[in-house]
């Protein structure tokens, strides 16, 4: 199986990677590392700041859970049945030694769960690397940059003594710059699908999404470029599908299959929260200056809406109305993972700003480790139909 | 067996309790009522108390209020009040029945909760507070402040200079918050003087904690602790706070003179981690009384503050010392294999028998991994373990049966075991 | 000769069983329990009296177990059934180190002393998934009786994936295979695969120690029993007596205590 870019081939460049993103074997990690010697550091979701890994030699890896390949045999025993599945299969991914080529794993602090996951998981896999990054949640205080900026520095020296190489700001600036050219394109990518979505859909958008996270930046931007190109190429007729924003699903992440189930029982999905943190930014976060403070102030504010982000600057429900209506979406989607408290707690205030709006909204529930989706597509298609035939 | 659950430790610490928690709340209702001062809402773990107090801002605690209403026997109608706006039942009860309170008018038994004059979100640790708060500034006109503590995350278990340079910044800024909230400006001399209070509370408190060191346990580390947390938290830096501990201190130096425990025999000593099951304490508590069990230790009662291993609040530097205690001083705020050490220091140091697990489904702070704090205690360090699940607010989750079942057996085979080391003991003499 | 009796009052069935003094199981009885619990017990040991010949004087000593153990008004003690269960599965298979119980609300998993004493137990958590009940309605779902189940499924040639063990959501499940025509025994098997995954995670928790005895009625099911055994790559013992495990259990507790003489008290043997 050949990564790199293959000129000859007239697929479509998501559809060559659909069988990769999901294979916890990691091929791209695997390959990446046998021809660069460089080391590979698992990211946990949501955000990470994976320019420091990259700078400190390692390939920064998108960890999200077992998806629907893996079956739980070991990590039951240690959380409860009331926690969600991506903290149970990571750990699980532990426990069957998929997680051994990385040579260190990024934590941050989104929820209890994924905090306490990071204690049990350096307790029974003493071997990878740790670093747990504390992301702000006051975003006003006059301390806040040069606490994060800080903390950014720290993490990076846990990184950097991996390999025990020193890292320079220049490597930093180097990251941000192969980064940004990364985070761009997708934005293009991202805008052209609310734009035509009758030409790009959210299945391919999101198998390069995660190729993001799997590749390096600077080898991944090229086939989003292409992916785009090929997009433009076409010539799609827009059916009569409803539009939606999808929203909540912004850590663990549902089988391709569903999403796919979604648009196929009549959507065109404008927006999404997917693997928000690999494309949190905005805009580029600038390589002037102070690399460490360039990446804490971008955080603080210049980030897309994120429901790990508690910014009381903007009310939560707002947020999410304007970015509905910015895209032209006619209804939401919540599409909200099992036992994902962040995620049920913003539903709830998401709920009560779409009716005060009048923008119809459906409540889905999904798990990683799912293989049916007949009920998911009945809902969607009854939602679907009330909107279409009245 | 049954007889002693009959006599537990009701002595005058616990009707001072109820005296100052009354007149706690009676402020409260006046402040409801308009006629009081202003009050903030705030959150337990590692609380800034002091400097509210410094204010004369009256601190409202979300948590205490909903407990008290769950040890009453009220939280359901709320908690279903807030799964009706949109709330999920996955989603923590003591939340779901805060906003339930709120919107049924703040109204309880025992006071009207009054509406914040200013939301101070101390998140130490839980980043449910994040929601909740947040939630309620969506809700109520008034401004908002999260106050961020960096969690602890470095292999030497300390928060890092610039952890502390960052919370001492944001309590200067609370400072501010606060002067403009109640147009007074900040006296130094008091708040050293609330802190100062706060400081010889906490040396009584963890005096009071060493004394469950000895045999009999003067008293239940769990389920009569949680009546000291109350003042604690609302009354730290205050003076009835400060003589509510001289008075439990006094108390239970006789106890321990006696020899006198909770139960007319302590036949097991346990450590008890997590939160109780407000909606059931006294069901819960029998579970454990009738075979003689007492606690002598609990991770609980140090979400607010961890004051046993040694800190104390500072009046010689007041806002480094509440940042400490806000970073450090706490068991929420400090990483879970921080508390594995904790629970160990407890069962070897307060000489226990066995670790029970309470894990309840709403506080995933304390629950998520709890099957991994089993397995470490057990296989690593032989000490006979017991999980069990209910809620700290949901009556639903609590399962009377399917919990007693699993305390029997936990007690009968360790009863079973002290039958047979008896046995071997008496063949060898 | 003395006997002693212990009743087990299950949430489905009432089991008594009564032992001599070496421990040999004399009678052994059964009954529905249905909403009566106190009468459900009374029955059960009158059933097991009058196949073993005695009096109610004779037998010494009764321990009640099971969840309904509080209503074996007529008993002298009661212990639970994890105590029971590992009493009973050591007294029928004395090698027993883990014994393993698939009940209708609760699943354990017991590490076992070489005399019979729990060491360690671990149980599903509040949720049911994963336990009896999980079958009982997985065999609803496919129309066949629990007890068809596990010979079924023995005939599987391909073994579907279910995406859960609650036992609510299992029926959604196994609908959309019949209605993707899946055949039942490849369904069932399925079924037997995911309890058992769920039930060999507990096992691991208390240290999976051979021997290991399955107990309970639902060891009767061979479909579970294969599908343990290949899990957890070790032989599963299964007792004909299976069903009376905890009964069994109670009864030697009871005789123990009468061979024991008057102060055998945990408190009184350290006093």
């Amino acid at each position: 199986m050949t990564l790199t870019l293959d000129p000859t081939t007239r697929v479509f460049p998501a559809a060559r990677y659909r069988d990769v993103v999901e294979d916890r074997e990691f091929p791209t990690v695997r390959e990446y590392r046998a021809r660069t010697g460089r080391g590979a550091v698992a990211c946990y979701p949501v955000y990470a700041p994976v320019e420091l890994g990259h700078a400190a030699g390692m390939l920064p890896v998108g960890l999200f859970g077992g998806g629907n390949r893996i079956e739980i045999a070991h990590a039951d025993s240690r959380f409860q049945s009331f926690i969600c599945s991506i903290v149970k299969s990571t750990m699980e991914l532990g426990f069957q030694e998929k997680l051994d080529l990385f040579d260190a794993i990024m934590f941050e602090s989104i929820c209890d769960p994924a905090r306490n996951l990071a204690s049990v998981m350096a307790r029974n896999f003493p071997k990878l690397r740790m670093s747990y990054v504390h992301l702000p949640q006051n975003m006003t205080s006059a301390g806040t940059v040069d606490y994060l900026a800080a903390e950014y520095r720290r993490v990076l020296a846990e990184l950097a003594s991996v390999f025990g190489k020193p890292v320079t700001d220049d490597d930093v600036r180097a990251s941000l710059t192969v980064y940004n050219a990364m985070r761009a394109a997708m934005r293009d990518l991202y805008a052209f699908r609310a734009e035509r979505p009758q030409d790009l859909s959210t299945g391919e958008l999101y198998t390069l999404a995660r190729l993001t996270t799997l590749m390096d930046p600077a080898e991944v931007t090229p086939i989003l470029h292409e992916a785009l190109a090929a997009a433009r190429d076409r010539d799609g007729r827009l059916k009569d599908r409803i539009k939606v924003v999808l929203v909540a699903a912004f850590c663990e992440q549902p089988p391709l299959e569903l999403i796919e189930s979604i648009e196929e029982s009549g959507c065109y999905i404008l927006d999404d929260d997917f693997l928000l943190g690999w494309r949190l930014f905005r805009r580029d976060v600038p390589t002037e200056g102070d690399p460490f403070r360039n990446l804490a102030r971008a955080y603080l504010d210049d980030t897309l809406h994120a429901s790990t982000k508690h910014d009381l600057r903007v009310p939560r429900a707002k947020a999410i109305v304007d970015s509905a209506r910015a895209v032209g979406a006619d209804a939401a989607i919540c599409l909200i993972a099992k036992f994902c408290e962040p995620g049920l707690f913003d539903y709830a205030l998401y709920r009560k700003a779409f009716d005060e709006q009048s923008i119809p909204h459906l409540y889905l529930e999904f798990e990683e480790k799912t293989w049916l989706y007949e009920k998911i597509r009945t809902e969607v298609e009854t939602f679907v139909e009330s909107m279409l035939f009245t | 067996m049954t007889a002693a659950s009959e006599i537990r430790y009701q002595g005058e610490m616990h009707l001072l309790q109820k005296e100052l928690m009354a007149k706690y709340y009676a402020e409260a209702t006046a402040v409801a009522q308009g006629n009081g001062g202003k009050c903030a809402h705030l959150l337990i773990a590692g609380n800034p108390v002091e400097l509210l107090r410094a204010f004369d801002v009256l601190p409202i605690f979300p948590e205490v209020n909903v407990l008290q209403i769950a040890v009453r026997h009220g939280s359901l109608p709320l908690i279903q009040k807030a799964e009706e706006l949109g709330y999920a039942s996955d989603n923590c009860a003591y939340v779901k029945a805060d906003i339930g309170l709120f919107h049924s008018g703040y109204v309880t038994p025992f006071a009207t909760i009054p509406k914040p004059d200013v939301l101070v979100c101390n998140y130490v640790g839980c980043n449910v507070y994040l929601n909740w708060f947040e939630h309620l500034a969506e809700m109520v006109d008034a401004p908002a402040m999260n106050i961020d503590i960096p969690f602890i995350r470095s292999s030497d278990g300390e928060p890092s200079a610039a952890d502390l340079t960052y919370v001492v910044k944001q309590l200067e800024e609370l400072i501010v918050l606060l002067e403009k909230v109640t147009g007074m400006s900040l006296d130094w001399a008091k708040l050293t003087k609330i802190v100062e209070r706060s400081a010889r509370t906490g040396q009584l408190w963890a005096e009071i904690k060493d004394m469950t060191k000895q045999r009999p346990a003067p008293y239940d580390a769990y389920f009569d602790s949680v009546t000291m947390m109350a003042p604690l938290y609302c009354l730290r830096g205050t003076e009835d706070g400060l003589r509510f501990f001289e008075v439990a201190h006094r108390e239970m130096t006789e106890q321990l003179k006696k020899a006198r425990g909770p139960l007319p025999e302590e036949r097991f000593r346990i450590v008890i981690e997590g939160p109780p099951p407000w909606p059931k304490l006294r069901v819960f508590r029998d579970m454990f009384s009738r075979w003689g069990a007492v606690a002598v230790a609990s991770t609980y009662s140090t979400v607010g503050g961890l004051w046993e291993f040694g800190f104390r609040h500072d009046p010689a530097h007041p806002l480094e010392s509440i940042a400490r205690h806000m970073l450090e001083a706490n068991v929420c705020n400090r990483n879970f294999l921080q508390r594995y050490d904790q629970l160990e220091r407890y069962v070897k140091e307060w000489d226990a028998d066995a670790l029970v697990i309470h894990s309840v489904k709403s506080c995933r702070l304390f629950s998520a991994g709890q099957g991994d704090m089993r397995e470490h205690f057990v296989r690593d360090l032989d000490v006979p373990t017991l999980l069990i699940e209910s809620d700290i607010e949901d009556p639903r989750y609590f399962s009377e049966a399917q919990l007693r079942n699993r305390i029997d057996a936990f007690f009968e085979a360790l009863e079973q075991r002290r039958v047979t080391a008896g046995k071997i003991l008496q063949g060898v003499s | 000769m003395r006997y002693a009796a212990g009743v087990d009052v299950g949430s489905t069935q009432t089991k008594a069983i009564i032992v001599d003094e070496q421990g040999t199981i004399v009678a052994r009885a059964l009954t529905d329990t249905g909403a009566y619990l106190v009468r459900a017990a009374e029955r059960a040991f009158q059933k097991a009296l009058e196949q073993a010949g005695l009096e109610r004087e004779q037998v010494g000593r009764v321990t009640g177990t099971g969840y309904g153990r509080f209503k074996v008004e007529f008993g002298d003690a009661q212990v639970t059934e994890i105590s029971c269960h590992a009493k009973g599965a050591w007294a029928l298979i004395p090698a027993t180190r883990t014994v393993i119980d698939i009940g209708g609300q609760d699943t354990k998993a017991i590490k076992v002393s070489d005399r019979g004493e729990v060491l360690d137990f671990a149980m599903n958590d509040k949720c049911a998934a994963g336990s009896g009940r999980f079958l009982t309605n997985s065999a609803e779902a496919v129309g066949l009786d629990v007890s068809e189940m596990g010979e079924r499924s023995l005939t599987a040639k391909q073994p579907v994936r279910l995406s859960t063990v609650c036992t609510i959501f299992v029926e959604s499940d196994i609908l959309t295979y019949l209605s993707q025509g899946k055949k039942v025994d490849d369904i069932l098997a399925g079924v037997h695969g995911a309890i058992a995954a769920r039930t060999v995670a507990l096992v691991r928790r208390v240290g999976a120690e051979s021997e290991i005895t399955m107990t309970g009625g639902v060891a009767k099911n061979v479909g579970i029993v294969n599908a343990l055994k290949e899990k957890l790559a070790q032989p599963v013992n299964v007792s004909p007596d299976s069903h009376f495990t905890g009964a069994l259990g109670a009864a030697i507790f009871a005789m123990e205590r009468i061979l024991a003489g008057p102060a055998v008290t945990a408190q009184e043997v350290l006093a």
